[in-house]
C-alpha cells in the first residue's frame, strides 16, 4: 500500500528538477515579456514629459516676449530722460563738467 | 467509512474508452486550431485593417508655430517682436449643424461680440449670410485671454487660429527704417521687407502617437522639416536714435517745416547709428499708414546739396594740384560775370584763404577754384565720393541721386556745380561724403546691419587732402562762421552749412533746404552726421539756424554716449595752431 501510494508533491518537484533548465528559460521567457511592458511603459512616460516640456519652454518663450515688451516699454529713452530731469533733478554734464579717468 | 472507501476504489478502478479520448481530443485541436488561424489571420493575412482602426484613434500630426525673428539695435534693444496672437474665426456650416443659434444660446453670441468688439448684429448676419461657406474670420489678432474666453463659451463652429503680432517698441522713432509687416506677417516695408525671407521661418510638422488623456507617448518622425527664423541685428543706435529724433522732430514742429532728416554714420565702420525721419508714423496702429509718413526720407528723398558741397571742391582742387592749401583767392568785387550770369557774394570779402571761403560759404570763391579744374575732375570727385549711386545699405526705396551726364558743360553751369546746384543728393549721401572726410579719404560701404569687423573702404582722397580740408571747417561753427549754433562745447566739429532752393518749373522758388553736415571731433572722427530739413517756414530758413542745432545736439549727445573724450585745453590750442597755418 505505502509502495503504490505515490507523493504527487515529490513526483512534481522531482520532474521539475528533471527539466530545470526548460523551467529556467520558460521563467526569463515571463520575466523578459514583463520587462519590455514595464520598459515600454516607461518610455511612453518619458516622451510625454518631454512634450511637457516642449510645452512649457514654448509658453516661457511667450511670456519672454511679453516681458521683453514690457520692458522696452519701461526703459524707453524718452521716458528714461524725463523722469531723470523731471522728477530726480538730473542733467546731462557739459563736456567741460565731465571727468576723465584713463584705465591704464 | 473505510470500507466504502475501497469499495469506491475498487469500483473507479480507470478504464480507458478510446472513442471518447478521440472525440475530446478531436474538440480541443479544433478549438484550438480556430484560434492560432484567427490569430494568424489578424496578425499576418490582413493586419491592415485593425492597425488602421487604431491609428485613427491614436495617431496625430502636430505642427510647431514658430514666431518671426526679433530685429534688435546693436545693444540688442528690441526694435520689433512677435507675439503668438488668435484669430477667430466661424464656420457657418458647422454652426448651422448644430443649431447655433438655438434659442438658450442667445447669451453666449452677445458674450463673443462682447468681447470681440464687435456689433452683434453684423457678427450674426455674417455668419447667417452665406450658411454653407466654410470659413470666414470674425476678428483677427486677438490676445490669447480672448482666446482662452472664446473656448470656454463653447459655441460650436466658432474656432481659433494660432498667428502672430509683431510690436515695435520703440515705435515712432524707428518706424521707417525697421519698416512694417501687413497682418499675414510679411514684412512689406523698411528691412522688414529686405530681410523678410531671413526673418521668415515655418512651422515643422511632426507625426505622434497620443494616449486617451492627449499626452503624446510615442514620436513617429518628422512629416515637415521646418525651418528656424533668424534674428536680426541692426547697426542702429537706439539712444542715439531716439535723441536724434527727439531733436528732429523739436525743430520740424519749430520752423513748421514739411519735414526732415537725420543720418548718423560711424565714420570708422561705415555703420548707421541712427537714421530719422519727420513726419513719423506708429507702426503699431495701422491708421496712421500713409505714405509720406512711411516714406525713409533719409534714402528716398533727394535734394540739391548747396553749400554742403563746397569741401569737396576745394578738396577735388588740392587733389588735382590745381591750388596749393595756403594759397589766396581773389574774389573781390564780390561778385563776378560767367556766360553772361552772375554768381555774387553776400559782401566783398577780397583776398580769401580756401579756409575762409568754406567758412563763409563764398559762391565766387569756389566757382573760381571749379573752373580752375576740368569738369571731369569736379564731377570724378563726386561720384567717388558715392554721390549718384546706391550705398549698399540695401534699404527699400533708396534712391542713388542724378548728376546728369553731358559732354559740353557751360562754364556757368560748371560753377553751378560747385556750390551744389543741378545734381541731387539724398541725406545718406551727404552724411556718406563727410564721413569719407573724416575717415581721412576712405570711402567705406554704408551697412544697416552690425558689423563684426570694419570694412576696408577704398581711398578717394588723399590722407593729406582730407585733413587739410576737416581742419579748414572748424572755422565755420566757431566766431565769423555760418554755424555759430552748430557749435559743440569739448569737441570740435567740421562741418558746413547749406541752404539750398527749391526747384520749381522754370528756375527756383522761395522754399528752401536747410541743411547741415560734419564730422567731429576734428582730432579724431567719430561721427558723420546730416541733418536735412524740407521746406522750413519761420523767419529763419539758413541752414545754420534749422539744422545747425540739431547737429549739435545730436553730435555732442551722441559722442557723449559713446564716451568719446572731449578734447582739454592744450589740444584745443594744437587745432587752433593747425587752423592758423591753414588760413
Amino acid at each position: 500500500m505505502s509502495k503504490s501510494q505515490l507523493n504527487l508533491t515529490r513526483i512534481v518537484l522531482l520532474d521539475l528538477w528533471h527539466h530545470k533548465w526548460l523551467c529556467l528559460l520558460a521563467l526569463t521567457v515571463v520575466l523578459n515579456a514583463v520587462a519590455v511592458v514595464y520598459a515600454s511603459h516607461v518610455n511612453r512616460q518619458q516622451i510625454s514629459k518631454w512634450d511637457q516640456l516642449l510645452q512649457q519652454r514654448d509658453r516661457l518663450d511667450i511670456e519672454w516676449r511679453n516681458l521683453l515688451l514690457e520692458e522696452q516699454a519701461q526703459t524707453e529713452h524718452s521716458k528714461i530722460t524725463r523722469i531723470a530731469t523731471k522728477e530726480l533733478g538730473m542733467h546731462r554734464p557739459a563736456p567741460s563738467e565731465e571727468v576723465v579717468v584713463r584705465v591704464p | 467509512m473505510s470500507r466504502k472507501t475501497k469499495q469506491a476504489k475498487r469500483n473507479q478502478k480507470p478504464t480507458l474508452i478510446p472513442m471518447r479520448v478521440q472525440v475530446v481530443l478531436f474538440f480541443v485541436c479544433l478549438l484550438f486550431g480556430a484560434l492560432v488561424a484567427r490569430a494568424a489571420y489578424i496578425q499576418i493575412i490582413e493586419p491592415g485593417k485593425l492597425r488602421h482602426e487604431s491609428d485613427m484613434r491614436s495617431l496625430r500630426t502636430t505642427s510647431n508655430e514658430v514666431q518671426r525673428g526679433l530685429i534688435t539695435d546693436r545693444n540688442g534693444e528690441m526694435l520689433a517682436v512677435s507675439v503668438p496672437v488668435k484669430a477667430v474665426y466661424a464656420d457657418p456650416k458647422r454652426v448651422f449643424d448644430h443649431d447655433g443659434f438655438k434659442p438658450g444660446n442667445d447669451k453666449r453670441w452677445q458674450a463673443l461680440a462682447d468681447v470681440l468688439h464687435l456689433d452683434e448684429a453684423d457678427m450674426v448676419a455674417r455668419i447667417k449670410r452665406n450658411p454653407k461657406s466654410r470659413f470666414t474670420y470674425l476678428k483677427r489678432q486677438v490676445t490669447p485671454e480672448v482666446g482662452e474666453y472664446i473656448k470656454q463659451l463653447k459655441l460650436k463652429g466658432i474656432s481659433l487660429r494660432e498667428e502672430s503680432r509683431r510690436y515695435y517698441p520703440s515705435g515712432e522713432i524707428t518706424a521707417q527704417v525697421v519698416g512694417i509687416t501687413n497682418i499675414d506677417d510679411v514684412g512689406i516695408e523698411g528691412i522688414e521687407k529686405t530681410y523678410n525671407d531671413w526673418l521668415t521661418g515655418s512651422p515643422s510638422k511632426q507625426k505622434v502617437r497620443k494616449s486617451r488623456d492627449g499626452k503624446v507617448v510615442e514620436r513617429l518622425g518628422v512629416v515637415q522639416e521646418g525651418e528656424k527664423p533668424n534674428d536680426l541685428v541692426l547697426s542702429i543706435d537706439q539712444r542715439i536714435q531716439s535723441l536724434a529724433y527727439r531733436e528732429l522732430k523739436k525743430a520740424t514742429e519749430l520752423n513748421q517745416a514739411t519735414g526732415g532728416s537725420v543720418v548718423v554714420l560711424d565714420v570708422h565702420s561705415g555703420e548707421i547709428l541712427a537714421m530719422v525721419n519727420t513726419p513719423s508714423y506708429n507702426p503699431n496702429s495701422r491708421d496712421q499708414l500713409q505714405s509720406f509718413r512711411m516714406r525713409n526720407r533719409a534714402v528716398t528723398d533727394t535734394f540739391e546739396p548747396g553749400s554742403t558741397l563746397k569741401p569737396f571742391v576745394v578738396a577735388a582742387a588740392l587733389q588735382a594740384g590745381v591750388v596749393k592749401s595756403d594759397e589766396l583767392i581773389p574774389t573781390s568785387p564780390g561778385w563776378m560775370r560767367i556766360g553772361g550770369r552772375q554768381v555774387r557774394d553776400a559782401v566783398n570779402y577780397g583776398d580769401m584763404s580756401l579756409a575762409k571761403i568754406l567758412v563763409k560759404s563764398s559762391n565766387v570763391g569756389v566757382s573760381k577754384l571749379a573752373l580752375s579744374m576740368p569738369v571731369e575732375q569736379l564731377l570724378g570727385t563726386y561720384y567717388s565720393m558715392g554721390l549718384g549711386s546706391q550705398s549698399g545699405s540695401d534699404l527699400t526705396g533708396e534712391n542713388s541721386g542724378l548728376i546728369r551726364e553731358r559732354y559740353r558743360w557751360s562754364d556757368f553751369e560748371r560753377a553751378t556745380l560747385s556750390f551744389g546746384y543741378g545734381l541731387t543728393a539724398t541725406t545718406l549721401q551727404l552724411a556718406r561724403m563727410y564721413a569719407t572726410l573724416g575717415s581721412g579719404g576712405l570711402l567705406k560701404p554704408v551697412s544697416i546691419l552690425k558689423m563684426k569687423t570694419p570694412p576696408e573702404g577704398e581711398r578717394v582722397l588723399s590722407a593729406d587732402v582730407a585733413e587739410d580740408v576737416m581742419h579748414m571747417l572748424v572755422g565755420v561753427t566757431e566766431k565769423g562762421g555760418t554755424a555759430r549754433k552748430a557749435h559743440i562745447e569739448g569737441y570740435p566739429v567740421a562741418g558746413k552749412t547749406g541752404t539750398s532752393r527749391k526747384a520749381i518749373a522754370g528756375g527756383y522758388g522761395d522754399d528752401y533746404w536747410a541743411l547741415f553736415a560734419g564730422v567731429a571731433p576734428v582730432n579724431n572722427p567719430r561721427l558723420a552726421i546730416a541733418v536735412v530739413v524740407n521746406d522750413p517756414k519761420g523767419d529763419r530758413y539758413y541752414g545754420g539756424d534749422v539744422a545747425g542745432p540739431v547737429f549739435a545736439n545730436v553730435m555732442s549727445g551722441a559722442l557723449q554716449m559713446l564716451n568719446v573724450e572731449p578734447v582739454t585745453q592744450r589740444e584745443q590750442l594744437q587745432l587752433a595752431s593747425v587752423k592758423g597755418r591753414a588760413e
